[in-house]
């Protein structure tokens, strides 16, 4: 560690960075030119976001809730307790409150669920504007877009417009049914009742579907046509076409859309803030910061999800098929 | 439908009843889920513009049509109750002297200019960054492309360890450069679509082979040519950060309150109408950026797949 011959990593390091300010090479004037073209970016995500990160880990082991003092692992074991409190049959042996495993456990589910049925509907929708002469196409694609620029609480507005006790959708199954708009109402519901969820599924597929589409728009742009056409010649039906020839070439991009989707699934909370319907990682996050103020044990849980978010997306980008055609 | 061919083998010469079926009535299907879809999605904005100037909304559909109440009261204009919702008003001492600017629509205003702010950092961030993944191969740039075009953390997340980090930072800078952060995937695919419609390499090795400096090159022949992407990716970077709810939420703690705030004081407490009016105070913007956004080549948001 203390000799520093001419050749150790630390030499080369030193080498490398004089030969990037001033360069002798032309290969070394390139690496110059993209050191310069990537250090912004660099130096805003360091201030921005991993300093941040390090201190909230770093807060995650304090032992005092409202700043840095000490180190503890209590959070950590708490939040692990209570996931493996929250598992069925392992759990009752534990006596710690569950209630972290069945945030974790709803943002999973919830998530999962909302993913797969908004990839599949962004993949119909996708190859309905491909494929099919569809009227004013330019419009119907502006207009699939407009939710994107939508944020989560504006988004459960959207949906309390449809489905609150006065929505409109409530109001038409009401004078339909003859019962009550407040038995039908899918907003404003008490938390976790069958009802409220469905409200929120439904807000979670307003945000993911248009997201969903235009990942998936990037695959089917580059799907082989005359494969199809070839197909469909050979007697194929539209069905056998889309099952053999078309779905083969877009696989990866609906692996890529299932990834991205599902962690935009993870993320949403201005939604779930307006709607309370299901207690996810998110809403509980800020449930530990303005109740009480735990900020270890929100850290922890902040923790925990970012690691599982940042493992989940470069594992699944590396070791699947998947392809992101942006 | 035999699974083997699923594997690679033939399929089955007979249709059997999905093929059928498909065949009959999926492509009515398809386009019936399209429609669907479609009216989910935007009736309840049309709704909401339509409800921001009606006196009722009680049965299915709101009426008493022809009033301005509501946008007066989201608007500030008005002294009724339900003031401290609107977008209020933002007084600015100008430093060094004793002149106190009143600026109106401080909401608004406020989250306007941050945004513009985080606009001018994601230029600056976002387009070189798109330049390097684009036009060079270097080791780590497939993960630095990832990187770039997804944003690393939730804006919650973001937010509350962004408070505690720099606690003493002013909100408009905290936001100012969250903004910026988790709105910078959205430039950087922008830029990126522009620069791979062109061919990097030739450009630039004719303006070098014509005398210009490397940055020069840069600066002059390969940004103007992203001309497109660059202002596409600005506008929606600015419309998406004005609006931006989950880092703000956090991070406010002061006037001037942001407009996503105002929105969601709004969507929690007041009525459906003011409420219907305070969001179609951000559709408009949102309408005019889109319209903006179709004249330079751009379908909507629809870049904004990724996030």
């Amino acid at each position: 560690m203390s000799t520093l011959d001419g050749s150790g990593p630390l030499a080369r390091l030193r080498g490398g960075t004089a030969r990037l300010v001033s360069p002798r090479t032309e290969a070394d004037r390139e690496r110059r030119r993209i050191a310069a073209l990537t250090l912004p970016f660099l130096g805003l995500a360091v201030i921005g976001a991993f300093v941040p990160l390090a201190y909230m880990f770093r807060m995650s082991v304090s032992e005092s809730r409202f700043g840095i003092a000490g180190v503890q692992l209590d959070s950590y074991v708490a939040l692990f307790e209570s996931i493996a409190a929250f598992v069925p049959v392992l759990g009752d042996g534990v006596a710690a409150d569950p209630v972290y495993g069945e945030v974790i456990w709803n943002s999973l589910w919830f998530g999962a669920l909302t993913t797969v049925v908004s990839v599949a509907v962004g993949i119909a929708i996708a190859h309905g504007l491909e494929k099919y002469r569809l009227p004013r196409k330019g419009l119907l694609v502006t207009l699939i877009s407009f939710p994107i620029s939508l944020p989560g609480i504006v988004v459960a507005f959207m949906i309390q417009i449809w489905f609150s006790q006065t929505g409109v959708l409530t109001n038409v199954f009401a004078a339909l049914s003859g019962a009550e708009p407040l038995d039908l109402a899918l907003t404003g519901q008490p938390p976790e009742t069958t009802l409220a969820i469905l409200g929120l599924f439904l807000g979670y597929l307003y945000s993911m579907i248009p997201r969903a589409t235009f990942l998936l728009r990037g695959s089917y742009a580059e799907v082989n046509e005359d494969a199809e056409a070839a197909a469909r010649a050979l007697g194929a039906t539209p069905w056998q076409t889309f099952r053999y020839v078309t779905l083969p070439q877009i696989r990866p991009g609906v692996v890529g859309a299932l990834i991205l989707t599902f962690r935009t699934a993870l993320a949403i909370f201005g939604t779930v803030l307006v709607l309370k319907a299901l207690s996810v990682v998110t809403f509980r996050f800020q449930y530990e910061i303005s109740n009480g103020y735990d900020l270890p044990m929100a850290s922890a849980l902040a923790g925990l999800f970012f690691v599982f978010t940042l493992l989940f997306t470069f594992l699944g980008l590396r070791y699947t098929s998947a392809e992101v055609a942006g | 439908m035999s699974t083997d061919a699923a594997e690679g083998g033939v399929p089955d010469r007979e249709v059997g009843p999905i093929g059928r079926l498909s065949t009959t009535v999926g492509r009515g299907a398809v386009t019936a889920l399209i429609a669907v879809v479609a009216v989910f999605l935007v009736a309840p904005i049309l709704l909401a513009v339509v409800a921001s100037f009606a006196g009722d909304w009680t049965g299915i559909l709101p009426t008493e049509f022809g009033t301005l109440e509501n946008w007066r009261h989201v608007l500030g204009l008005s002294e009724a109750a339900g003031a401290q919702r609107a977008l209020g008003t933002w007084s600015l001492s100008i430093p060094g002297t004793a002149l106190v600017v009143n600026v109106p629509f401080a909401s608004l205003f406020f989250s306007l200019v941050v945004a513009l702010g985080g606009v001018l950092v994601n230029l600056a961030v976002g387009v070189p960054i798109a330049y390097a993944v684009t036009r060079y191969d270097f080791r780590g740039s497939d993960l630095l492309n990832t990187v770039a075009v997804l944003p690393l953390v939730p804006g919650i997340i973001l937010g509350i360890a962004f408070l505690r980090t720099y606690p003493n930072i002013p909100t408009g800078i905290a936001l100012l450069i969250g903004y910026s952060l988790l709105k910078v995937p959205y430039m950087v695919l922008a830029v990126q679509s522009s620069f791979e419609s062109m061919d990097l390499r030739q450009l630039e090795e004719s303006a070098r082979s014509l005398g210009a400096s490397w940055p020069r090159t840069f600066l002059a022949v390969i940004v103007p040519n992203a001309k497109r992407g660059i202002l596409s990716g600005s506008i929606i970077c600015w419309t998406l950060a004005a609006a931006e709810f989950n880092f703000t939420y956090m991070v406010y703690s002061r006037n001037p309150r942001p407009f996503s705030i105002f929105l969601y004081n709004n969507i929690t407490n007041s009525s459906i109408l003011q409420t219907a009016a305070a969001v179609s105070l951000y559709f408009l913007i949102v309408a005019g950026v889109t319209a903006a956004l179709q004249s330079l080549g751009q379908r909507g948001f629809s870049i904004g797949g990724a996030r």
